[in-house]
């Protein structure tokens, strides 16, 4: 909402600066958005009158202007607008005038012509963003008046209102604010309180519940006309476009009080004024030229044909005030907030008035409102009103009082807040005390202050006026208790650290995803109102956002990619969420450097030894690859499934645009964390160990592990450590048979308590050779 | 032969100081000490000599062999010292190192590892809760009004089942009261979600940090000293902390928080909402669980929520959020 800093003055007597009220402003609640000057203040621009036009000697673009600038000597003005025409009044900057961006004005030839000064359009004082031509002010604009008496200089400042204080929507209600901030008097608009008289059959009220107050007040003859400069300037500095004189006090009104008002066309309501539900598809066309189909949902003003209004919302097309009405009807009334909430909502109409319904109006503002305006309406548009406001329904109750305990608002703060300061504060912001004793004061709260209604909302107040800076904060609290969530966080930033430190780079990708981007192993979870269809699945598994992620990387022209996430994956089904681990890798294993060297792609074997740098010992075991995987394998610890590994089919690789493998790992964190265990002592051995390598030759198909199998299995006290150093493949068939690898593996023996003589270990690593020839038919080299 | 070995020990010690490099002095060595070195020929020589004459010339003929070898061994040292010498000068220090590439934690992970950290130091636990939440824990439980605009199709993601994508962490609060009793004073990070159209400025998935204390005799001063400390040690001394009256359905009094650091780039920045947890807040925890643990008039409590997203576009001076989700290692390698 915007305020006019002038139209504020009208109703609180204080005199500081915009610096300062900026900063009181903020310390109530009122978030200022923007503070910006208005008007034109410029001593050296006048209004001034074009008595005679003619083109330019020189230039076709230019003419020549004799003005009258109030000085009686007319004066000559060279111009390059075309909007006007001889009688229009418009502003001057005579010379010495200086414009906004530090434009002076010095008399001059403009193409051989002299020119006495420049007549201006509203960009060139700074009263438009953006104006082309003159400035046509209105033809009773006072010649040879400054500028100013037209546009004053002003402050306009942009609140944020929060949802609570609808009572701050007007400039009474922050003139209210202010004075409570410092002690300065407010003053509010005259108006003698209407005589009112029950509306009878002229207003029916269908739902007292949507609708429990309702005033209208006929005013006759008026004249509908085009409001004074002074109110369409005030209105137009705050955003608003002035209509008519009619319409225009009603906005007015509605900024200055905070109530909204309707004005409707007599002559168009027929008969009198039903306040109901509309019937289903019942049709309405609102002020803005669009057409609505309605339901038993929105509440409408409607007369005893069609809606004329929508309550709360909008007028009607049809039933507004235009050129020809000569009475009018003036509504002022309430609405349940909720009812207008939807019924805005539900149409996407909102309204500066709908804002207002929604937030709550005071109750005690409706009448004094309705006699406000027509006092205005009477003064600017002729006419006389009825002696008496018909009225329907009864008055919103004043909220109930409410009993502070001092002690408790001293806890609550953790501030020894005096007796003094707590009445004090709540007295300024208009509470009456009712009654006091035991600690506790009793107060009555103002009927535009509906959003106090408990003890702790007083509090509230109390803090507010004291102020924040007044409480010392405090910290002395007794640590709390962690459990599991603390241990998971802790496990997960080792994992993230871990995986830092093995030269992987953290991602995060969106939980959001596209269905594009499920696998099929798992069933997902749908949004029922997606921002798109690339957002509408929550992901099922991290690795088709971090394959994205591999993509727009080879894209970016990485040489290599190594990512991981960890972050939560859904699905239909238990568990719905569960923490989880992933891994993708793509591309050169080390990056070049002077030392060269063979390079070399990243592999399936690589995101193996991320598995064994997280997990430790485990086994693979292949389970069915479903696309976009090729290869993928189950990883067991301890026999326990805590995962799965894979490589992209490669379709699906060059799909990505990679050309190397792209291999994966999707770990369950918590399958993981369960197998974390803290590490002890073994003892470190005091005698050295002796190694053996062997060579082995064998068929394509067996598989290390079979190989490791057999020599661990072998019962060979002796040998402690089994390590593959070499594996060789000849497709060629030249120094190995195609068919056929070559296993180089070392074997570690050693035992405690001495150390071992090279008899024993040869003898050990026969027994070992026998062993793999006899259960594996291999050969050795 | 006396004259003899006086020449020869002049000779070989010439000749070992004269040696260029290792192989000069072995041929050196093999020269006056080898089998066939004039050394070991003129100990053979001995059996020639006079019997009287023997002792002293044996005497001489050790003395010179002694002479020889500490020479060797001497030019042996030296040579050995030159060439370690040469070895070290011959590098070139000024070639890059090389090693293998750390990786980095994204900068959402470092910010928000910081601020646990700073909450623990203070006391505080974590906690967590699902991102598929009812309507009860990330609305009814906050007292927000049936009809207040956040519940809107528009503004939050609902599965088809009713539940919902949470809009804020709050809804761990609601959690953690469900399930402990007071004192309860947690932590807890997470992801939140509004049905924002992602620009440079929104993502519709975001990260927040909730925090809340409840305990007897919790007030707005334990609120300030928290926070206070929290974003001092977040952002440096110096830092200016400035709570602003505000207004959430779920506290009250409610306040905003401005910070002005030099971190920040030195202007006030609005960066968390916080206040007394509300009575309601409490009244409907009391009648979901059945009891009064967290009953209003026995307890108060403090909570407060910040966005991480934001925060760690400001401290690191990223332009557009949606870095933060593109996932470019470029931009990840900078953390």
């Amino acid at each position: 909402m915007k305020i006019s800093l002038n139209w504020l003055r009208d109703y609180v007597a204080w005199t500081g600066s915009v610096e300062e009220l900026v900063a009181l402003l903020t310390r109530t609640g009122l978030e200022v958005a923007e503070v910006a000057t208005r008007g034109a203040d410029f001593p050296k621009v006048v209004i001034a009158q074009i008595l005679e036009s003619s083109r330019h000697p020189n230039a076709d673009r230019l003419s020549v202007c004799r003005v009258d600038d109030g000085s009686g000597q007319p004066r000559q003005i060279v111009c390059g607008a075309r909007n006007y025409k001889v009688g229009d009044k418009v502003p001057l900057a005579l010379p010495g005038a200086v414009l906004p961006g530090d434009f002076k004005i010095r008399t001059g030839k403009l193409r051989g012509v002299e020119s006495e000064g420049m007549m201006c359009s509203a960009k060139e004082l700074g009263l438009a963003e953006d104006a082309e031509g003159l400035l046509i002010l209105p033809p009773d604009a006072p010649v040879g008046q400054p500028i100013s008496t037209l546009y004053p200089a002003d402050t306009v400042i942009e609140l944020e209102v929060t949802p609570n204080r609808g009572d701050w929507l007007s400039h009474l209600g922050v003139a209210r604010e202010v004075a409570a901030f410092t002690g300065a008097t407010v003053r509010r608009p005259e108006g003698t309180p209407p005589a009112t008289k029950p509306a009878g059959d002229f207003v029916s009220l269908k739902e007292p519940g949507l609708c429990a107050f309702y005033s209208v007040r006929r005013i006759h003859n008026v004249k509908v006309g085009p409001s004074p400069q002074w109110l369409r300037e005030r209105l137009e500095k705050v955003g608003l476009r002035p209509i008519n004189n009619i319409v225009d006090v009603t906005n007015y009104v509605m900024l200055e009080l905070g109530q909204p008002l309707h004005a409707f066309d007599a002559a168009r309501v027929q008969g009198g004024i039903v306040v109901r539900t509309a019937q289903a598809e019942e049709k309405f066309h609102a002020l803005d030229g669009r057409e609505y189909t309605l339901s038993a949902d929105h509440l409408v003003i409607a007369d005893h044909g069609r809606p004329v209004a929508l309550a709360g919302v909008m007028g009607g097309e049809d039933s507004g005030v235009t050129e020809s009405t000569a009475d009018v009807l003036l509504e002022s009334a309430v609405f349940d907030p909720a009812s207008v909430r939807r019924t805005a909502r539900a149409l996407d109409l909102h309204s500066d008035s709908s804002h207002r319904f929604e937030r709550g109006v005071d109750p005690q503002g409706i009448l004094a409102a309705s006699a406000r305006a027509t006092a205005l309406i009477v003064e600017l548009a002729g006419g006389e009103a009825d002696p008496e406001v018909l009225t329907a329904g009864q008055l919103p109750a004043s909220p109930a009082p409410i009993t502070l305990s001092h002690a408790r608002c001293r806890a609550l703060l953790g501030l020894e807040v005096e007796e003094a300061a707590i009445r004090g504060a709540l007295t300024g912001l208009g509470l009456t005390l009712l009654n006091e004793g035991g600690g506790t004061t009793t107060w009555q709260v103002p009927s535009h202050r509906g959003d106090l209604q408990r003890e702790v909302d007083l509090i509230e107040e109390v803090c507010r006026v004291v102020g924040m800076e007044k409480i010392s904060g405090r910290l002395a609290a007794a640590p709390a208790e962690p459990a599991e969530p603390d241990a998971r966080y802790d496990f997960q930033m080792s994992l993230r650290n871990k995986l830092a430190a093995l030269g992987l780079s953290e991602a995060r990708t969106s939980t959001l995803v596209s269905q594009a981007m499920l696998w099929q192993d798992r069933p997902a979870l749908r949004v029922r109102n997606p921002l798109g269809e690339d957002q509408a699945f929550l992901r099922t598994s991290l690795l088709p956002g971090l394959l994205a992620a591999v993509q727009r990387n080879i894209h970016q022209g990485a040489k290599s990619v190594g990512l991981f996430e960890v972050g939560r994956i859904f699905q239909a089904g238990e568990p719905e969420e569960s923490a989880a681990l992933g891994v993708a890798l793509w591309g050169r294993a080390e990056k070049k450097d002077w030392r060269g060297g063979a390079e070399r792609d990243l592999d399936w074997h690589d995101a193996r030894g991320v598995v064994e740098a997280l997990a430790g010992p485990h086994r693979l075991v292949r389970i069915s690859a479903a696309d976009p995987l090729g290869l993928a394998a189950e990883i067991l610890v301890d026999g326990e499934p805590i995962g799965r590994i894979g490589q992209l089919a490669p379709a699906a690789a060059r799909a990505l645009d990679a050309n190397a493998p792209v291999v994966v790992i999707e770990l369950s964190i918590e399958a993981l964390r369960k197998r974390e265990a803290s590490p002890s002592y073994r003892e470190i051995p005091k005698f050295p160990a002796v190694t053996r390598d062997v060579a082995i030759v064998c068929p394509l198909p067996l598989s290390y592990e079979e190989i490791e199998a057999v020599l661990r299995g072998a019962g060979e006290e002796l040998l402690v450590d089994v390590e593959p150093f070499d594996v060789f493949t000849d497709p060629g068939g030249e120094k190995l048979p195609a068919d056929r690898k070559s296993i180089a593996i070392s074997l570690t023996f050693r035992t405690a308590g001495r150390t071992l003589s090279g008899e024993e270990v040869n003898a050990a690593c026969e027994r070992l050779k026998e062993r793999l020839k006899r259960d594996l038919s291999v050969d050795f080299r | 032969m006396e004259d003899r070995i006086a020449s020869l020990q002049t000779e070989a010690v010439t000749a070992i100081a004269a040696a260029a490099d290792t192989r000069a002095l072995a041929d050196a060595r093999v020269k006056y000490l080898g089998k066939q070195g004039e050394i070991t020929r003129l100990s053979e020589g001995m059996r020639d000599v006079p019997k009287e004459d023997r002792p002293r010339l044996g005497k001489r003929l050790n003395e010179l062999r002694q002479a020889v070898t500490a020479a060797l061994e001497q030019k042996e040292a030296a040579l050995a010292a030159e060439a370690d010498a040469r070895a070290l000068a011959a590098l070139d220090i000024t070639l890059p190192g090389t090693v293998r590439d750390l990786g980095s934690l994204h900068p959402l992970t470092r910010l928000l590892d910081k601020a646990v950290r700073i909450f623990r130091r203070m006391g505080f636990v974590l906690a967590d809760g699902p991102d598929i939440e009812t309507e009860w824990h990330c609305f009814d439980a906050l007292n927000t009004p049936p009809d207040h605009p956040a519940r809107n199709e528009q503004d939050t993601f609902y599965l088809p089942d009713g539940r919902l994508l949470r809009t804020h962490t709050s809804t761990v609060q609601i959690r953690v009261m469900e399930s402990q009793t007071p004192p309860v004073r947690i932590i807890a990070p997470g992801a939140a979600y509004r049905r924002d159209e992602v620009d440079a400025t929104h993502l519709a998935q975001f990260t927040q940090m909730e925090g809340l204390y409840v305990a007897e005799n919790v007030s707005v001063a334990d609120l300030k000293g928290t926070l206070e400390y929290f974003f001092r040690q977040l952002f440096g001394p110096g830092t200016e902390t400035r709570f602003r009256p505000h207004f959430f359905p779920f506290t009250e009094p409610s306040f905003e928080i401005d910070i002005r650091a030099e971190a920040l780039g030195g202007r006030w920045m609005e960066l968390a909402g916080c206040g007394m947890v509300d009575p309601a807040v409490f009244e409907a925890i009391c009648s979901r669980r059945g009891d009064r643990a967290f009953d209003p008039d026995k307890v108060t409590g403090f909570a407060f929520g910040f966005g991480l997203d934001r925060l760690a576009m400001n401290l690191t001076r990223v332009p557009d959020i949606r870095m933060l989700v593109e996932n470019d290692l470029r931009f990840l390698k900078q953390f």
